[in-house]
């Protein structure tokens, strides 16, 4: 590749999420969307939304009048479901859009996809990317957040999504199978998990998986918390205050079993010498990670097996992107000019 | 150079070919069928359209100082019986295949030709008039002519019965090992349902290597694998690698010296093999062979290595096996441990670990094989969609 064509080019970081997708472009755009796509069910929706395809909170919001896709629901493309195939295209074109490339510009573009979407799915993800970028790559999420942070070598990132939660061990190599691990017990399971308890607990009020998860999203804790969580809902139409803090805790508690054994079964399967120095660099990300009090309840769960040191990024949102915008911009070119 | 930069730097060539290999899509941009007005303009090409085509391979022919070509005769047996009486154009698809050396590192790099030099233009040029030339000059396995899926995977457990091949200071044996490990990874492909899975053993008995390539002939196999275990000599005991080979002449003295010893029984003396390795040269056999090994090389080594960062990786490389030059069909013969290590020798001696080695090889193997099917798809759909132009 030469200088020219080097300099000509535009590159662009995208977290494929199940909840939220990012884009983190090298002119600086920095975007999200919610991970939803929306196409008008009928000509009579689409005159009135005006749109072919909707994107994100403005397709939640009109979601009636749309046929709806979450195209990574459960950390994968359900097999055979063109829909979210399609969705998953619509999704990325529209990332692009939003990084606002300068016309004329080759793009080249990394992808990070949950860690269980890049197994059973990358030849569909690659497939949807390549109708807009000139070099284009696919990783793991966790691996674009352990390339964006340095964390190459002797670490495990617990990348805590929606739809699940993936560890990665890195050594100083790409990721294999062996060192990575998906669990499905992720943010959904939570919502799915606060929303039974609410509801066994208040019939009368009216709660629903969009309301859980936006109080989780605002309150959710692990632990022990200083604060009460009270939340509003309606009973019988009109707006009651409820104490949600022990049901908040038992529901983002009920993941951590299942994390904490995955990660002692994960480290175990390591080279005995190198095991230590990755017990005291886990690295917790993700949406998941804002869970107040996370680390240190993690940190205290492992104590009683091998001690662990879990520590959460400052940037979930944007760390996955933003990863993987370092890895497009640092490929060799001529590796590049292959991809 | 610091080591973070040298890990960086492993790691950027890690995902560039993990994701080389991944095979690009041929598909225009698709039109979603899930929005509401139809009357958009629908790209629903599965294929690029013939003006494009015919000018891209134009562009292909006059740039061909640049790239080295290959044509594949489409036209088949039918088109051959014509060409006596009266010459008709063959139709011809012309796949440039890229210069740099690391492109051709990369399994699955949507190339259906041997990266190593080809002559000259003329050497790779064969019309429908010479297909039988095809078949012999570039040893094109008949499945591939006409598409047939691979249905029959022989696996080869090395030695056995009165030949231990190496043994550990512990005592462990080689032949228990490799016929361990193979029976794990036959009930592993077969769990798929895709194959039917065969062993030249099933128990501890001395087979010639002979014999191991006529079971393989016999049962039609598509593909063959054979599995050994590495031993050093007692100075270099502490070391522990895996490699990979394919047949072909020696890259160095070691792997002369192992294909030597794995030879043993096989009635031919090294020198007998010059002359059929000079002849074998570049077949699309060999190439499948290489990617095949590629394959399986990477995902053994790099999950082996999580567990011991001690392991070597010795790679996929040629070496002159005389059970690899006998089966027709692509074929590897793989150490999948060193068992003069001592450490090694104990991990080899649990069950745990020889199934952890058995799951890395059937993965390596079902992602050749899945990679393989997508590329003849697409190479399938060019072909048929060049013929139906030429029409």
């Amino acid at each position: 590749m030469s200088p020219n064509k080097k300099d000509n080019m535009q590159y662009i970081g995208i977290d494929l999420g199940t909840s939220r997708s990012v884009v983190s472009a090298s002119n600086g755009n920095r975007k999200w969307v919610e991970s939803y796509v929306g196409w008008p069910k009928d000509f009579v929706a689409k005159k009135m939304l005006g749109k072919r395809v909707l994107f994100g909170s403005e397709a939640l919001e009109h979601r009636l009048a749309l046929n709806l896709s979450r195209p990574l629901q459960n950390g994968v493309l359900k097999e055979g479901t063109e829909r979210d195939e399609a969705a998953v295209q619509e999704l990325i074109g529209h990332l692009i859009e939003l990084a606002d490339v300068e016309p004329g510009k080759d793009i080249c573009v990394a992808v990070g996809v949950p860690a269980e979407a890049l197994k059973v799915n990358k030849i569909a993800i690659r497939n949807a990317i390549s109708e807009y970028a000139k070099n284009l790559m696919v990783v793991s999420e966790p691996f674009s957040v352990a390339y964006g942070l340095g964390t190459l070598d002797n670490t495990m990132i617990l990348d805590i999504g929606a739809g699940t939660v993936d560890f990665c061990i890195m050594h100083g190599t790409v990721p294999m199978e062996d060192d990575q691990r998906s669990i499905l017990m992720a943010g959904d399971y939570v919502d799915e998990q606060l929303l039974k308890l609410l509801t066994e607990k208040h019939p009368e009020a009216d709660f629903s998986l969009n309301m859980v998860r936006r109080f989780k999203e605002k309150h959710g804790f692990v632990g022990s918390s200083k604060r009460r969580v009270k939340v509003e809902a309606p009973v019988d139409g009109i707006f009651t205050e409820f104490d949600i803090t022990e049901e908040m805790r038992r529901a983002c508690e009920s993941p951590m079993p299942a994390i904490v054994e995955t990660v002692i079964d994960l480290i175990a399967g390591f080279d005995p010498e190198f095991q230590e120095s990755v017990r005291k660099n886990i690295i917790i990300a993700g949406g998941g990670s804002q869970l107040s009090g996370l680390d240190t309840f993690l940190t205290e769960a492992t104590k009683q097996f091998e001690p662990c040191k879990f520590t959460c990024i400052d940037d979930p949102l944007h760390a996955g992107a933003d990863g993987a915008l370092e890895l497009a911009a640092d490929m060799p070119e001529e590796f590049l000019e292959k991809l | 150079m610091s080591r973070h930069s040298e890990i960086k730097k492993t790691v950027l060539r890690g995902v560039y070919e993990d994701n080389a290999g991944i095979p690009r899509s041929t598909h225009g941009k698709r039109q979603s069928k899930f929005a509401a007005d139809s009357q958009e303009p629908v790209h629903s090409s599965r294929y690029p359209g013939k003006a494009v085509l015919v000018a891209v391979l134009g562009l292909v022919a006059l740039l061909g100082f640049n790239l080295r070509l290959v044509t594949v005769d489409v036209a088949g047996p039918a088109a051959m019986q014509v060409v006596e009486e009266q010459p008709l154009p063959s139709y011809r698809v012309q796949l440039p295949v890229p210069v740099s050396p690391v492109g051709a590192l990369i399994p699955g790099n949507d190339q259906l030709v041997s990266p190593e030099p080809i002559q000259s233009l003329d050497d790779a040029t064969i019309t429908s008039g010479r297909y039988d030339t095809m078949l012999t000059r570039l040893g094109m396995p008949m499945a591939d002519l006409f598409n047939l899926q691979v249905q029959t995977i022989v696996i080869d457990p090395g030695h056995g019965g009165i030949d231990p091949g190496a043994t550990g200071h512990l005592g462990l044996k080689e032949k228990d090992v490799v016929l361990d490990i193979a029976k794990r990874l036959r009930d592993k492909l077969a769990v798929t349902g895709k194959y039917r899975v065969l062993l030249t053993r099933e128990g501890d008995r001395k087979v010639f290597l002979k014999e191991r390539v006529a079971f393989a002939k016999e049962n039609r196999a598509d593909l063959f694998i054979s599995t050994h275990v590495n031993s050093l000599p007692p100075g270099a005991g502490s070391l522990n690698y895996v490699e990979t080979y394919y047949f072909g002449p020696h890259t160095d003295q070691r792997s002369l010296e192992l294909a030597e010893k794995e030879n043993r029984d096989s009635d031919y003396a090294m020198g007998d093999f010059r002359e059929v390795i000079a002849r074998i040269g570049d077949t699309l056999k060999t190439e499948e062979s290489k990617q095949l090994a590629n394959s399986i090389h990477k995902h053994l080594y790099n999950n082996m290595k999580r567990r011991n960062r001690g392991l070597i990786d010795a790679g996929a490389k040629t070496g002159p096996f005389m059970v690899l030059l006998g089966v027709e069909v692509p074929s590897v013969l793989i150490e999948v441990s060193c068992i003069s290590n001592k450490a090694e020798e104990a991990r080899l001696s649990t069950p745990e670990y020889r199934d952890r080695i058995a799951d890395y090889l059937k993965t390596g193997i079902v992602d050749y094989l899945e990679e393989r099917a997508h590329r003849r798809t697409i190479e399938g759909g060019i072909i048929q969609n060049v013929a139906k132009q030429e029409r």
